[in-house]
C-alpha cells in the first residue's frame, strides 16, 4: 500500500549546453544554433581528484559533479537510493570500445573502455564515491529513462522504503551516434542535438539549514495512450487544480509538437512551455524539463525565454510537465511549490 | 634501454590516462602500485593488454604481472627480454 508522503525536491543540478551547475539560462541564456552541441563542462577537478578521474568518461564525470552538487547544497551525505536514467549511457566509450574491436579483431580489448560501456556505471559510480549502499538502480528506457527512475524513486518512497533519494538522467552523444540518431528517426528536423546530465535530490524529510525547491506531487508513465486516456491522466493529475503552465517537450519540430496538441483541449487557458531550444534534444531531455520546472518553482517565476510569448510567467501553483516520445509514450509529472494552491 | 624506458613510459601515460604526469615524473625503480604511481587491479589489465597490443607478449599468468610491474626497470626488461615485435 503506498503512503501519502510530500516529497520535496532539495536540489537539481544540470550539466548541459547551458552554463553548468547554474541557473544562469534563466536571465542570459546561451544561445545555439547548430545542430550538434556538446555540453559545457566545468572544472571537474573541483569534485574529483584528476588522478580518480583518468579512467572515467565525460558522462561519468558529469553524473559525479552533478550528484555531489545536488546533494551539498541538499545537505544530505548519503542517499537512501541512487537511481538513475539514461537512455544510452556512456556512448563515447561504447564507440571507442566497439571501434577497438574492430579494429583488433576483437582481440587485446580495453577492460576500462569495457567497464563503462554498461549502462548503470553512472550509478555505481556515484555509490562508490558518496560510500552510499543503499538502493541502487538504473533504468534504460529511451527518452522516458528519467521518468523510470522518477517513477521507482516515487514508489519507494511511497511503500516508506526511503526517505531520501538521488534521482539522475545523464546522456551524452557524439558527432557519428547523432548521425546515427538522426537516421532512426530520434532526432528531427530543426532540433538540436545536445547532451544533458541532471541530479536531483528528493527526500520525505525536512533537512535543516535547506529550503526545498518544491514537491513533486505525482509521476505517472503512459505507454501508447489516446487522447482520452491522456486527458484523462492530466485531469486525475491536477484533481480540478490549474496549475500555473505545463512544460512540453515542443522542439520547433512539426510532428514532434503535434504530440502536445491535447493540451489545447485539456488545459486551454494554461501556458505552455518549451525549454529544447535552449536545452536541445536528448535521452535524459526530460530531466532537464524536471530540473527547469523545479528552479522554476524555487524562484517562483517563469522566465520569458522558457514561455511561448516571451513573458513572464508568476509561479504559485504548480508545473505539470508532459513529455511525448514519438507521440507513443508520455510520462505525466506533477511539481507543486512548498505553499501554494495545489 | 633509455630510449625504450622512455617510450613505455609515455605509453603507460597514454594508455592509463595519467593526465598531469610526465615521463620525468615516474621513477624509473619506484613501484608501479600501491605507493608510487598507485597504480591498481584495472591499470594491471590494461597494462597486459599493453605489452601484447606494442610488444607482442602474452601474458599466460596474469599473477605473474605482480614481479613483472613492480617497477618501470624491471618491466622494460621484462620487455626486451620477450618482446616478438
Amino acid at each position: 500500500m503506498l503512503q501519502e508522503s510530500r516529497v520535496n525536491v532539495l536540489s537539481v543540478k544540470q550539466i548541459s549546453i547551458q552554463k553548468p551547475l547554474t541557473e544562469e539560462w534563466m536571465t542570459n541564456p546561451e544561445i545555439h544554433t547548430e545542430s550538434f552541441v556538446r555540453a559545457i563542462d566545468p572544472d571537474f577537478r573541483q569534485f574529483i581528484s584528476a588522478g580518480d578521474a583518468r579512467r572515467l568518461g565525460k558522462l561519468l564525470k558529469r553524473a559525479l559533479a552533478t550528484s555531489l552538487s545536488a546533494l551539498h547544497e541538499g545537505g544530505i551525505t548519503n542517499p537512501d537510493a541512487i537511481i538513475t536514467g539514461t537512455g544510452f549511457g556512456s556512448v563515447e566509450s561504447t564507440e571507442l570500445f566497439l571501434e577497438a574491436m574492430i579494429r583488433d579483431g576483437e582481440q587485446m580489448l580495453k577492460p576500462t573502455w569495457f567497464m563503462q560501456s554498461t549502462h548503470n556505471t553512472a550509478s555505481s559510480l556515484i555509490a562508490i564515491h558518496t560510500q552510499s549502499y543503499g538502493y541502487n538502480s538504473t533504468y534504460t528506457q529511451k527518452g522516458l529513462s528519467f521518468e523510470c527512475a522518477l517513477y521507482d524513486a516515487w514508489l519507494q518512497f511511497g511503500l516508506d522504503r526511503i526517505s531520501s533519494a538521488l534521482v539522475g538522467g545523464h546522456d551524452e552523444m557524439t558527432p557519428e551516434f547523432a548521425g546515427f540518431m538522426r537516421k532512426a528517426g530520434h532526432l528531427l528536423e530543426g532540433e538540436i542535438c545536445s547532451e544533458a546530465a541532471v541530479s536531483a535530490l528528493l527526500s520525505t524529510r525536512e533537512q535543516e539549514g535547506t529550503k526545498a525547491l518544491c514537491t513533486v506531487a505525482g509521476v505517472e508513465i503512459l505507454d501508447s495512450p489516446d487522447a482520452e486516456t491522456l486527458d484523462h491522466a492530466v485531469r486525475s493529475m491536477i484533481a480540478g487544480n490549474i496549475p500555473d503552465a505545463v512544460m512540453t517537450g515542443m522542439s520547433g519540430n512539426a510532428t514532434n509538437d503535434g504530440y502536445y496538441h491535447f493540451l489545447k483541449k485539456s488545459l486551454p487557458e494554461v501556458p505552455l512551455l518549451r525549454y529544447k531550444h535552449l536545452f536541445g534534444v536528448n535521452f535524459s531531455s526530460s530531466a532537464i524539463a524536471f530540473y527547469a520546472a523545479a528552479n522554476c518553482l524555487g524562484k517562483g517565476f517563469i522566465p520569458p525565454v522558457l514561455t511561448l510569448t516571451g513573458e513572464s510567467v508568476s509561479c504559485s501553483k504548480g508545473i505539470l510537465l508532459i513529455n511525448a516520445v514519438e507521440g507513443r509514450h508520455y510520462s505525466v509529472i506533477l511539481l507543486k511549490p512548498l505553499c501554494g494552491k495545489l | 634501454m633509455e630510449e625504450m624506458i622512455l617510450k613505455l613510459k609515455q605509453e603507460i601515460i597514454e594508455v592509463l590516462n595519467l593526465e598531469d604526469i610526465t615521463p620525468e615524473d615516474i621513477d624509473n625503480d619506484a613501484p608501479l602500485f600501491g605507493e608510487g604511481l598507485g597504480l591498481d587491479s584495472i591499470d594491471a589489465l590494461e597494462l597486459i593488454v599493453l605489452m601484447e597490443k606494442n610488444y607482442g607478449i602474452k601474458l599466460q599468468d596474469p599473477a605473474k604481472g605482480k614481479e613483472i610491474f613492480k617497477s618501470i626497470n624491471v618491466m622494460a626488461e621484462y620487455i626486451q627480454k620477450n618482446r616478438t615485435r
